[in-house]
């Protein structure tokens, strides 16, 4: 049953036939109404009758009536029974009537009523005899009446018990004829490989169905693109980490084969900068995975000048090596909304491309100012800056400058772009007017 | 043997450059498109490893561009892009090798020395003229059966004269073979291998053709 109500199938037939039992159940009662009226009408016409018949022959006669046997040739006949009254005696009756009488004294003639006499309910009738004083009350038993009702009844309602198992057959049947697109679409979604993601074709689907495989069809396009771009970034970070491990390789065996203790030396220190370098790209690329996953960071209440600072703790013996100056121009704290973690991801690769992309000795500026109710996050640097047409393409992954010779993954801006996305933030990047090298501005809006 | 190496990682280009010198290469590295173009133009190298992605100028561009212009030097590409697709278009371009990044270097120095053998014609990597039998893996010179120490200039100068046998080739031309860049070249350096490289292996090995260069004859040289 449980089953039968899960399916389509099962739940409209189950509805169809209740509902259809209501209905009749409530036409049958409505007709047992109207002809337990009609009969009513009917034999209290008969009572009235037989009662004028038994007044006009109530001619003086003091006789015990003796013909009631002959009454009894119909089946009805025992439920029908008379008395006669003179005054208040009861001068002759029915041999099914009983001995009391059906009605009171003061019962006024002419009225129907429906009373219970030992325990048997009838509806009685009284007219006035011809003779003075005489009444004549006839009555029937209120049962035979409800028989008479049943048996008309019992014949719309037998029909009625053998149809509706058929019309529940019936209406399944055709809801299930009904149900088909349906059932042809759940098999085809079925028979589907996992791996399939080509739309389904609506041509040829019913309305109903129709809105149901289009938003499949979209839930598959967008899956799809997914798996693309996901497929796509697999065989990206593939590629790219095939040239630092090529090259930790070339060094590694390099310090085999150089017979020079100083060239060995340099390889094996070679070798190690590209173990970091390896691990720094995956790193990067881990980074970038999350962020693209498409799950939202928990943003808070966070100090730019903070994350700037630390920022630039981390950055400066790389700095150092270059013999290049950091600096950071910031008053008090600067409180924006978002990722403490990923704001300082961001903001470190911003530093760490001043820092790698410019020459020894540059310098590299980190600037927070209040603009326009909002925050403004400035690196800039004085190194080589970058031509217009690259500044465009910065953010493509794995994109390098031209003729860049430090040995970065490309991945930075990536992962700036996407980070800055996130937060909603404005980056731009142009000439630095004071440094004369790249700058990068990011646009906090207010906290 | 020179050739160019064209890489712009730094970290794989220096490794390279050290691995294939330590196995008895000379290596010009270069890191972009421009340059590469600008030194096969110049023909000084046996073989070139090309990297794809190079700034300025696509690798592939380059080589296709050159091997219009009738320049066959060997090439072998050396990339990250390991697509089907691309290894056939990277051959059909014009290069003669495709390799795919890592690469082991002692597989790299061997596919440079068939490549540089095939380039001259030689269906053997060992070879023999008249009854010198040279190995460039191994390294090393017999003659008549007779193994001969020879320094490195002095091999590389006999590799290539016998990679060129029966060709003059002229001093400069030597001189390419056996240097690289910032390598400081006395003036009569070839002469002073050559005539090492005679006394060693017997005055008719090597002849003078005046004021051209130098030739190893194909056969024995009577007379």
């Amino acid at each position: 049953m449980k089953r039968a109500l899960a399916s389509l199938q099962g739940r409209t037939t189950l509805l169809v036939v209740s509902v259809t039992s209501a209905v009749w159940i409530g036409a049958s009662a409505a007709t047992w109404l109207d002809t337990r009226h009609e009969l009513d009408e009917l034999l209290d016409a008969h009572l009235a009758q037989a009662a004028s018949f038994l007044a006009v022959r109530q001619g003086g006669e003091d006789e015990e009536l003796e013909h009631g046997r002959g009454a009894n040739l119909h089946p009805y006949a025992p439920r029908v029974a008379f008395q006669v009254f003179q005054g208040p005696d009861l001068r002759s009756r029915s041999i099914d009537a009983p001995s009391t009488p059906f009605v009171a004294l003061d019962h006024e003639d002419g009225e129907f009523a429906t009373v219970t006499v030992q325990g048997t309910p009838w509806r009685v009738f009284s007219a006035p005899g011809s003779d003075h004083e005489v009444r004549v009350v006839v009555a029937e038993q209120v049962a035979a009446r409800n028989d008479i009702a049943l048996a008309m009844l019992r014949s719309t309602l037998w029909p009625m018990l053998v149809a509706i198992p058929l019309l529940a057959a019936a209406t399944a049947f055709a809801i299930g004829r009904g149900l088909r697109p349906m059932k042809r679409l759940g098999q085809a979604l079925a028979a589907r490989s996992p791996a399939t993601l080509e739309p389904i074709p609506v041509q040829h689907a019913p309305a109903e169905v129709e809105p149901v495989i289009e938003s499949l069809n979209e839930l598959f396009g967008r899956i799809r693109g997914l798996l693309d771009s996901e497929r796509r970034f697999t065989a990206d970070a593939a590629h790219e980490l095939r040239t630092p491990i090529a090259a930790i390789r070339a060094q590694a065996q390099a310090a085999l084969t150089v017979a020079d203790a100083v060239a060995r030396r340099h390889a094996l220190r070679s070798t190690v900068e590209g173990c970091d370098r390896a691990a720094r790209l995956i790193d990067q690329l881990l980074l970038l995975a999350r962020l693209e996953s498409g799950i939202a960071p928990q943003f808070c209440q966070v100090d730019l000048a903070d994350v700037a600072r630390q920022v630039l703790a981390e950055a400066t013996p790389e700095a150092l090596v270059k013999r290049q100056r950091l600096g950071i121009e910031a008053q008090g704290q600067y409180p924006v909304k978002g990722s403490a973690d990923l704001l300082r991801a961001l903001t470190r690769n911003l530093v760490d491309n001043a820092i790698r992309y410019s020459p020894k000795g540059a310098n590299v500026a980190v600037t927070l100012v209040r603009e326009h109710g909002g925050t403004v996050l400035t690196v800039e640097d004085n190194g080589p800056g970058l031509p217009q047409a690259e500044r465009t393409r910065l953010g493509d992954r794995f994109f390098r400058g031209a003729g860049v010779q430090a040995t970065g993954s490309g991945l930075g801006w990536s992962i700036a772009r996407r980070i800055a996305e996130l937060h909603r933030l404005e980056i731009a990047v142009d000439h630095s007017p004071e440094l004369g090298g790249l700058r990068v501005r990011l646009a906090f809006p207010d906290a | 043997m020179r050739i160019l190496l064209a890489e712009d990682d730094r970290l794989l280009g220096d490794g390279i450059q050290a691995g294939l010198r330590a196995l008895g290469f000379q290596v010009d590295w270069v890191r972009d498109g421009f340059a590469v173009e600008r030194e096969l133009r110049a023909r000084s190298h046996a073989a070139v490893v090309l990297d794809l992605g190079l700034p300025h100028r696509d690798g592939l561009e380059v080589l296709a561009m050159l091997r219009s212009e009738g320049n066959a030097v060997p090439a072998l590409v050396l990339t990250a892009r390991d697509a089907i697709g691309q290894r056939v278009r990277g051959l059909d371009s014009g290069a003669d090798d495709y390799v795919v990044k890592p690469v082991d270097l002692h597989e790299l120095a061997a596919r440079l020395r068939a490549l540089i053998r095939r380039a001259h014609g030689q269906p053997r990597d060992r070879l023999n003229v008249q009854d010198v039998s040279l190995d460039p893996a191994a390294r090393q010179v017999e003659q008549a059966g007779r193994s001969v120490a020879t320094s490195a200039r002095e091999f590389d100068l006999l590799h290539a004269l016998m990679l060129n046998a029966g060709r003059v080739l002229s001093r400069e031309q030597l001189e390419q073979h056996l240097y690289s860049w910032g390598q400081e070249i006395e003036s009569n350096a070839i002469e002073v291998h050559v005539h090492h490289l005679r006394r060693k292996l017997g005055a008719r090995l090597i002849q003078t053709v005046r004021g051209v260069g130098y030739v190893m004859p194909l056969g024995a040289v009577t007379s």
